[in-house]
């Protein structure tokens, strides 16, 4: 699409519910080399939707404030993340009828389906943030690169990630007024998938879940390209409060129980194992049930998943009107890449597989430094690498805001 | 009815009349019983008073879940609803919230009855999360609107009385468990105000710790049996789940318990089951005992717990910029509604529904899954 070189800085900011971590990273020959790297936790962001602006304006410049520092560099321009239900993707079709004598596609017929498939206008009060280039079709059959072949329908998709355009503004404002430049918006479970999935699983078809804190969200690759994505606003979060609420304790203790004794799966024998809070056995110790705390984590669990696979079947049939749509491994071959911090929740793959049908197993990104090599950190590392593989889109000097977001959101 | 009886039971709506017409028969004879609805068929004829509201307005068939129309029955029936409180030092109100009737007239019932200067003490049911968004909201609503006419309302979840039978239980057994808790509460004030307790009170003295309209009330009610009946009681009463919802009241200032046991029961007993739950609910300021020799129930023992703190004043926040205009009408306080019980540390944040379902509401409750047992 552009042959513009990448700049040899690429600064990423990933603004998680629970967490907002950014890092900082040079390019050389293509892979990232780690400058800094910094993670605060966020304030003023509920279940992935933003309540309180200022607060999280001021993590935000905090973070970035952090990178700079341990760098030694200023941070120009910068890739922001992309989850939530703020985030509505869809998929959006342009297509042209060759019209050749010979019947050959040219670089043009494929522009003008691009085109056409870009004409179509996001729903009111909506902007279209980015395009993701979905299989090109030839005569219904899916092609790599068309010109040069013969045919009579060239079909171009697109999934389309819109937004509403005040909230697009708020995290444009927010990081410009920073002076800091938005290069471009990534869509966080593109990024996730980026950091964990490897080529050869999007080729044969994976689906990707990013369980945050605040929201769920999915992705499924086939023959390398997205085909579709979505959000769940359920996370680790609820699973926290539901603990909370039923062993009538404390956030910061529901939070504790969850990582040490928590699971995604409920087994008969957990009923038997009494534990302890803080294991003294002292004054203010607490003891539990530990059937309990798996019972409550593993419902709010498997119910998430449940969530994302029939968001994901609700979807395909959008896309494929009048097909009975079933996930099931010859589909999926490279089955769940489960990531995001609550993927650490013990039997978290085992519990997957159960309610998907399909094979899982946890994503770590692939990542130089080991300290990254997290879960938690796929929706970080994955938008480095991300900004990287994709190709970006063309920023030419920028004449004012207004021109320089058009500039951002048409391509 | 000869004389105004000392305690009038008002079932309002079609779940508050199903649910007054079976508690009827296991109640004293000092409490009188009222039914009241929009709708004709749930007021049987005979057994009590009936009114039925909003003839003109509904001619008798229900208001189909329109809460507008439910309050707008109510308005219509002013002056016989006041003829129906007057006298009557304690009413207590059992509603379903959510539909129509319940979630509209309960707040102009309870209002009326508090004019004419009656303790209102409201037990409000929620609807089950299956039963979707539009009968949750208005269920919200309407709590929101009912704590600030009553002296007292206690919220009962549906969710959480599926959790309390076993998963193959007949539907009947879980509101067997909503009346059983309706019903001890009734039992004990009943029993309280009824001449001949051991230690009585009076209605005032009730007034009293229900004195705040809107102030956040606790109830619980526990019942033991056999060896150490008074404490297995207490406990229970302790683990009452109507007390233990996240964001319901912790500890109160001002404690109403009350003690019912057969003749066995002995004195250090009593007082020792006191003592539990003045240890879990509070009651510094004032405890007020109540305690009394039922001989039917055998070597049972049944402690009620209700009680209300004066909420702390808030401090006055700094408004925010473009912060929403606080209503002066409103107590500064925020009271324990449905919202903060079942939605815990997302309580105020708006509700997210999927499939019909508010799904910040933790999936036990709402799968109605019974957790194992506390070691």
């Amino acid at each position: 699409m552009t042959s513009k070189p990448l700049p040899s800085l690429i600064a990423v900011i990933d603004i998680g519910t629970h967490k907002t971590a950014s890092l900082l990273g040079q390019i050389i020959d293509g892979k990232a080399r780690m400058l800094s790297f910094s993670e605060r936790r966020t304030d003023g962001v509920v279940k992935g939707t933003v309540t309180d602006l200022e607060k999280l304006t001021q993590c935000v410049h905090e973070v970035v404030n952090d990178i700079e520092r341990g760098s030694g560099r200023a941070v120009e321009q910068i890739y922001l993340s992309l989850s939530g239900p703020a985030a509505e993707g869809e998929r959006v079709k342009g297509f042209v009828a060759v019209p050749a004598h010979d019947g050959k596609v040219t670089a043009k017929d494929v522009s003008d389906a691009i085109a056409s498939a870009k004409r179509l206008e996001p729903p009111e009060g909506r902007t279209t943030i980015l395009y993701m280039r979905q299989p090109t079709m030839l005569d219904n059959r899916p092609v790599g690169n068309p010109v040069g072949m013969a045919g009579k329908r060239l079909e171009v998709t697109f999934w389309r990630v819109t937004m509403e355009e005040g909230n697009m503004r708020m995290r444009v404002g927010m990081v410009n007024g920073m002076s800091i430049r938005v290069r471009d918006f990534i869509l966080a479970s593109h990024a996730a998938a980026c950091a964990t999935a490897s080529d050869a699983d999007k080729q044969g078809g994976v689906l990707v879940i990013d369980m945050g804190a605040g929201t769920t969200d999915w992705i499924l690759y086939y023959k390398e390209h997205i085909l579709c994505a979505g959000s769940i606003p359920v996370g680790g979060e609820h699973l926290t409060n539901d603990l909370s609420v039923a062993l009538r304790i404390s956030r910061e203790t529901a939070e504790d129980l969850k990582l040490r004794f928590g699971s995604a799966m409920h087994r008969e024998n957990d009923v038997n194992q009494t534990i302890w809070k803080d294991g003294d056995k002292g004054v203010g110790d607490q003891q539990f049930n530990r059937g309990t705390i798996t019972q409550v984590l593993s419902l709010r669990y498997q119910e998430t998943i449940e969530f994302v696979r029939k968001d994901v079947i609700r979807r395909l049939e959008a896309i494929f009107p009048g097909h009975a749509v079933k996930l099931d491994q010859n589909m999926i071959p490279s089955g769940v890449i489960l990531t995001g911090g609550s993927a650490n929740l013990a039997d978290a793959a085992e519990a997957v597989q159960q309610v998907t049908g399909l094979s899982a197993r946890v994503g770590v990104p692939n990542f130089e430094n080991e300290s990254l090599r997290k879960p938690e950190y796929a929706g970080v590392v994955g938008l480095m690498t991300a900004a990287i593989t994709d190709a970006p889109p063309p920023v030419r000097r920028p004449r004012g805001f207004l021109a320089q977001l058009k500039e951002l959101f048409r391509l | 009815m000869s004389a105004p009886a000392s305690i009038l039971l008002v079932g309002l709506g079609g779940a508050g009349c199903s649910m007054v017409t079976r508690l009827a028969a296991q109640l004293p004879a000092e409490v009188g019983v009222a039914l009241l609805d929009t709708d004709a068929r749930s007021l049987p004829a005979g057994g009590g008073v009936t009114l039925q509201l909003g003839r003109a307005q509904t001619r008798g068939m229900g208001t189909g879940g329109e809460a507008a129309l439910g309050q707008a029955s109510a308005e219509s029936e002013e002056a016989a609803l006041r003829r129906l409180f007057t006298g009557v030092p304690l009413v207590v109100l059992v509603t379903g919230l959510g539909g129509g009737t319940g979630s509209g007239a309960a707040t102009v019932v309870a209002g009326l009855a508090a004019e004419t200067g009656a303790t209102v003490l409201s037990f409000a049911t929620m609807p089950f999360s299956h039963e979707g968004e539009r009968r949750m909201r208005q269920a919200n609503d309407a709590t929101v609107k009912l704590a600030q006419k009553c002296h007292g309302l206690v919220v009962v979840h549906n969710d959480l009385l599926l959790q309390q039978v076993s998963p193959d239980a007949p539907l009947s057994e879980s509101f067997a468990a909503a009346d059983n808790w309706v019903g001890g509460a009734l039992r004990g004030l009943a029993g309280a105000f009824a001449p001949g307790a051991l230690i009585a009170v009076d209605p005032a003295a009730l007034r009293s710790i229900l004195s705040t309209p809107g102030s956040p009330t606790l109830f619980a009610f526990g019942v033991g049996q056999g060896e150490g009946a008074a404490m297995k009681a207490a406990r229970a009463a302790c683990d009452c789940p109507l007390a233990h919802a996240p964001g319901a009241v912790a500890k109160v200032a001002s404690l109403f318990v009350y003690v019912a046991g057969g003749s066995a029961m002995t004195t250090t007993e009593a007082f020792e089951a006191v003592g539990a739950v003045r240890t879990r609910f509070g009651g510094e300021t004032s405890t007020i005992l109540c305690a009394r020799i039922e001989p039917s129930l055998g070597d049972r023992i049944e402690v009620s717990v209700l009680g209300a703190s004066l909420p702390a004043p808030k401090a006055v926040a700094k408004p925010k910029k473009g912060a929403k205009a606080v209503d002066p009408s409103q107590p500064i306080f925020e009271f324990a509604t449905e919202e903060s019980m079942r939605r815990g540390l997302f309580g105020g944040t708006p509700m997210t529904f999927i499939e019909g379902q508010d799904v910040d509401v933790p999936a036990y409750i709402r799968k109605a899954v019974r957790l194992p047992a506390s070691p």
